[in-house]
């Protein structure tokens, strides 16, 4: 090995190590206050006095008026199961009938969903809001599933994406097999699209766990039993909240944070698989 | 792909022949079908049910008799109001002798008016158009008839639905979703723009009423001691802008340059460091943003540690800050270089899993053809793997920046309760320094109820997003690089 090899090598990983460091420290940081034995934030030390676990039975098992984790995970979960099935098929309808499919105003319909994506969504938020209201769906969980998965269609560029890669020639055989458009869809193109499958269901899973801000404004009645995780959670970091329930946020923190990282990484592969899977096939 | 490139024709002249050959098809239809057609302006499944399409014929029916009830009984009162949005405030309770109970008279609500006004104009509007579409269709039946053809049944139709026609099937239930969720309340909120919808006229118990163009000039008029919305507007909006080319910036180069160090053949276990940085960023933002902004907070555990180093001392003599802690969260300076940085550290792993992606796929041959010509490693990056970079996630920029601008999550989590403004004039309009405009608009109305102002600045959002996109997808693909790398 030359010199210059040797010092490069050292460089590079001790760059790295450097990087890595910074970028671990806020995750170091809460997960070990999540076994601090002390209950607000302890502002002098990094790693915690005395460890222990009650942050953790605190938050699961001890419900209280503020931390109210395990119906908050309940709420998260029912919303996220519900919001998974209609938002995934809304996408993978719209992309198959984008990707595959030619008709009058089809070029139309793209540009104007690329137009509909250029305005805030805070804007038609508040009028959500009282569509709602007048049918009585707010501080609801259908109606958080509904303002989750309503315009998911939208949504549909990366699953087009991936289904333009499929050869048509496979699907030309199925037509002159006999099989119709639906059949078409359904069992050749949808299994051939594993990845892009994984990564849709993933990611319109995760959406209610990350979101706070629509769920702040249509869960906004103040009983907490009704919330999701991630207001439940800022919520405990409240000016007068925070000296009682830092270490049990860290706790809820790495609660959700630990299922939704596994589900996010492999999202990740599945996309990078996805928009790769292409050029491998053709 | 071959069909639609064939001739490239302005779009909006396009959509503009459409409509104006929808027309004369429908004047056609009307002059030369026959009887049941005519007879189809008035009950729509006629001509249909002439043809034996009855089932099709009957659901047309119905469907004209819903939208007519629905406009007659639903729609109609509350259009009669939309001009004015309602002119009856709501009064004292009143005793009412007959259920002998205090009742509050019957009064205007401007907002469901404006609501249902909007829902009910469109419903009108998509009614009439379906009227001629179906007398259009019904002509066309007519023809097919006369000139011998067997015509579908019902069970033909069903079946065409699932076949040539599957998309219609496919794009139904989330179009409505669209509709429903993003197209009408749009279309509300772009009204709101337009009246004196706030604090003082908020429904049930106040009306608001249309101002026309009012609300637009006062976030454009900078004078006056009692407005000082264009003050802020300038404010906020030249932030949003610093905002969104550095946050941009920033994370794709730092994105690349990771990238390029973890692929480099000098680096061991790159999954290892790959899977490190992503791991950082999984989870959820809220959680990650929220502990960080208490990690630098003024009473934080690192403003202690640079305190106890004697960091802070050292700032203070040089004169950076006169404070006895850093602000890196309450001052206007200070604050918008920590959110910068916090924003690396969130975005650079994303731009790093993309980027590395892209790298993979850069030809060998070309870097090693340059390399033999005697190109040494900086002249590779910049000549070779920064054209192509550029050339392949381009359009990824544009997104990246138009989601910047209304990139709220990093914003709101990380100043939201912590982050009070010193400056009068931004106060007096709800706005702070480190506010995003999507921020103020979100600020306006949770806090303000400010909704008239909060959907000028959205439509100024949707302006600034629109021209940029538009400036750089033209600049983007006018030259045709498409096959340089290929």
């Amino acid at each position: 090995m030359s010199r210059k090899k040797v010092i490069n090598t050292i460089l590079l990983n001790g760059t790295l190590a450097v990087l890595a460091v910074v970028w671990l420290v806020p995750i170091v940081w809460l997960f070990v206050t999540s076994l601090s034995g002390y209950d607000g934030m302890n502002t002098h030390r990094f790693f915690p006095e005395t460890f222990t676990l009650r942050n953790y039975t605190r938050i699961l098992f001890e419900p209280d008026t503020v931390a109210q984790f395990p119906a908050w995970f309940k709420n998260t979960f029912l919303i996220a199961i519900f919001t998974c099935l209609i938002s995934s098929s809304f996408v993978l309808m719209v992309s198959y009938a984008m990707s595959c499919m030619r008709f009058p105003g089809r070029k139309g319909l793209m540009n104007a969903a690329v137009m509909l994506q250029l305005f805030p969504g805070f804007l038609s938020m508040i009028a959500i809001y009282f569509i709602l209201k007048s049918v009585n769906l707010t501080n609801s969980h259908i109606g958080m599933v509904l303002v989750y998965s309503g315009g998911a269609g939208l949504g549909y560029l990366v699953a087009k994406g991936f289904f333009d890669t499929i050869p048509s020639s496979l699907r030309e055989a199925a037509y002159i097999e006999g099989a119709s458009e639906a059949r078409t869809f359904m069992t050749i193109v949808l299994p051939l699209s594993r990845p892009i499958i994984v990564y849709t269901v993933i990611s319109s899973f995760l959406a209610p766990w990350t979101d706070f801000v629509f769920a702040k404004i249509i869960l906004n009645s103040g009983i907490s039993t009704d919330w999701t995780v991630a207001i439940g959670l800022y919520n405990m970091l409240n000016r007068t909240l925070i000296p009682t329930y830092f270490s049990r946020f860290c706790a809820g923190g790495v609660l959700v944070g630990i299922p939704i990282s596994i589900l996010f990484i492999i999202m990740q592969k599945f996309y990078v698989e996805g928009i790769t899977g292409g050029s491998v096939k053709g | 792909m071959a069909r639609e490139k064939k001739k490239k024709e302005n779009p909006v002249l396009g959509a503009l022949k459409k409509i104006g050959s929808f027309f004369k098809d429908f004047g056609e239809a009307v002059a030369k079908g026959d009887i049941w057609v005519k007879a189809s302006l008035l009950v729509a499944g006629a001509g249909y049910i002439r043809r034996k399409q009855v089932v099709k014929g009957i659901l047309v029916t119905l469907l004209e008799v819903g939208l007519v009830l629905y406009t007659v009984l639903i729609g109609f009162p509350y259009l009669a109001k939309f001009g004015t949005l309602g002119t009856v405030r709501r009064g004292a309770p009143v005793y009412n002798p007959v259920t002998m109970k205090n009742e509050v008279p019957d009064y205007d609500n401007s907002l469901l008016i404006l609501l249902f006004g909007v829902i009910s104009i469109s419903a009108l509007v998509v009614g009439i158009l379906l009227w001629m579409w179906n007398v259009v269709g019904s002509y066309r039946v007519q023809k097919l008839a006369e000139s011998g053809k067997r015509l579908n049944t019902f069970r033909q139709d069903l079946h065409e639905m699932f076949n040539k026609k599957f998309y219609i099937t496919l794009l139904f239930l989330p179009i409505a979703g669209i509709v429903i969720f993003n197209i009408m309340p749009l279309i509300v909120m772009i009204c709101v723009a337009f009246t004196n919808y706030d604090q003082t006229h908020m429904p049930p118990t106040e009306l608001f009423t249309w101002t026309g163009l009012a609300n637009f000039k006062n976030l454009f008029s900078t004078g006056g001691l009692t407005s000082t919305f264009g003050y802020t507007f300038s404010k906020i909006l030249s932030w949003t802008i610093i905002w969104a080319v550095s946050a941009t910036v920033t994370t794709y180069f730092g994105g690349i340059l990771l990238a390029l160090m973890i692929n480099s053949k000098y680096t061991k276990m790159k999954k290892m460091w790959r899977s490190l940085f992503v791991a950082a960023i999984s989870i959820p933002q809220f959680v990650t943003l929220l502990l960080l902004r208490n990690f630098f907070s003024d009473i934080g555990i690192l403003n202690n540690m640079l305190t106890e180093i004697g960091f802070t001392g050292f700032l203070q003599d040089v004169g950076l800050i006169t404070t006895d802690y850093i602000p890196f969260l309450s001052d206007p300076v200070w604050a918008k270089v920590t959110i910068i940085v916090i924003n690396i550290w969130v975005g650079v792993p994303y731009l790093m899993l993309i980027a590395t992606g892209v790298l993979m796929n850069i030809p060998e041959d070309i870097k090693e053809s340059a390399r033999i010509d005697g190109a040494n490693a900086f002249q590779i990056f910049r000549k070779i793997t920064m054209p192509y970079m550029l050339f392949v996630t381009g359009p990824y920029l544009v997104t990246q920046f138009v989601q910047n601008i209304n990139n709220f999550n990093v914003i709101y989590l990380l100043t939201q309760d912590i982050y009070t403004t010193m400056d009068q004039k931004l106060a007096a309009s709800n706005g702070k320094e480190v506010d995003l405009l999507v921020t103020w608009l979100y600020r306006l109305t949770s806090e303000a109820y400010n909704y008239k102002m909060a959907s000028v600045i959205g439509i100024c959002v949707f302006v600034i997003c629109a021209v940029f996109t538009l400036v750089a997808f033209n600049t983007m693909i006018k030259g045709d690089k498409e096959e340089s790398f290929q």
